[in-house]
């Protein structure tokens, strides 16, 4: 995930980035190098959003496919991890963007 | 998609059964090593040896085995002078298993030594599988 | 990361080399079987690097496209015996062995730098 924040906004110090892990994950953030840098801020985080939900999805998919005996042992961890390791970055910067937005909000006009 | 490991520990499952009926066979013959027969010029207890076949399985792309064949070869059975022996012929000669106690012996912890890799194979497996699960944990 | 799908990658070749090691320990007494073993990784993976790039440049699959095609090839064994069954136990076994302590050190460093990532991202 952090790869797609990178993509987006090169002027953003994003630590070296940690690509999606193993061969199940889904990378629907790749579509973002799109959107032109420094553009929109809520598109940027609305994006990440969806690619965060659509590695947790693709992790269900598999892991539920793994159930059922269709997905080896391997894939479905590496899914599972590469949606932990994708919805932690998320959770981190929804929070931030939360607390930046209360702030905002308590400013005197 | 397959998954190998999986796959692994039903060839390593194929390989124990065919050693274990291995092992019976021989345990037969050793026990049967002087049974002979019981009327007069009767045959006496034939030697029975197991044949493997390997077997594809398509979708693993994997090789078990299983057994082909239990058979009895021919072979000319030896022939002691016992007079007195329900089996004794016109002669006074008994006929008897063409079992060699050395050779299933040998035979024998071959099976054991094929059995012992075989399980060592499936605790592998069922490791590495393990190892792979170690990873969701946190602790 | 590369990290994580290189070790993705060996690990699958790890698995498949060991179902290919059980496969001829079991038909140790097999008559006439032949054993059998995998490409190396390094031949595998440029096998998949070669199938990667003939779909559209920039298109980052996932799936089996990126799962290394491990082909079996005969292998050329310690000796023969006379059923001309080819397995020596002791070889596999060895290999075996390999191939356990490969997959323990990738699964470790991959649980390591999973550890990393997380911790580095609960900002």
């Amino acid at each position: 995930m952090i790869d797609a924040v990178s993509s987006l906004s090169p002027s953003v110090g994003a630590p070296a980035a940690v690509g999606g892990v193993g061969t199940a994950a889904v990378r629907p953030g790749a579509a973002s190098a799109t959107v032109d840098a420094g553009a929109d801020f809520g598109a940027m985080v609305s994006q990440l959003a969806s690619h965060a939900a659509g590695v947790v999805r693709n992790a269900e998919n598999i892991s539920v496919a793994g159930i059922q005996g269709s997905a080896t042992v391997q894939q479905v961890v590496e899914a599972v991890m590469s949606a932990e390791q994708t919805l932690q970055g998320a959770v981190a910067i929804r929070d931030k963007v939360v607390a930046a937005y209360l702030e905002l909000s308590r400013m005197q006009i | 998609m397959y998954d190998p490991l999986q796959a692994t520990m039903r060839v390593g499952a194929s390989g124990l059964e065919a050693q274990s009926r291995r092992l019976r066979v021989i345990a037969e013959n050793m026990a049967n090593a002087h049974s002979t027969g019981r009327t007069p010029g009767s045959d006496p207890y034939a030697r029975r040896v197991i044949t493997f076949e390997s077997q594809l399985d398509e979708t693993a792309d994997a090789n078990l085995v299983r057994v082909a064949s239990v058979e009895q070869p021919r072979a000319s059975f030896r022939v002691e002078h016992m007079p007195g022996h329900p089996a004794a012929d016109a002669n006074g000669f008994v006929r008897m298993p063409n079992v060699d106690l050395v050779v299933e012996a040998a035979d024998m912890r071959e099976a054991n030594r094929s059995y012992e890799a075989n399980l060592q194979a499936i605790r592998q497996a069922r490791e590495m599988i393990t190892m792979t699960l170690d990873l969701l944990r946190t602790t | 990361m590369q990290l994580f799908s290189i070790v993705s990658r060996h690990n699958q070749w790890l698995a498949v080399r060991q179902a290919t090691i059980a496969g001829n320990i079991a038909n140790a007494n097999t008559p006439g079987f032949r054993a059998q073993d995998v490409q190396p990784f390094e031949m595998a993976v440029a096998q998949a690097r070669l199938a990667m790039a003939a779909t559209q440049a920039g298109h980052l699959s996932s799936g089996p496209a990126d799962a290394p095609a491990t082909e079996l090839r005969r292998e050329a064994a310690w000796e023969t015996s006379m059923s001309g069954n080819n397995v020596s136990l002791e070889q596999e076994l060895l290999k075996a062995g390999e191939v356990n302590r490969a997959y323990r050190l990738n699964t470790s460093i991959a649980k390591v730098f999973h550890r990393l990532i997380m911790t580095s991202s609960r900002i």
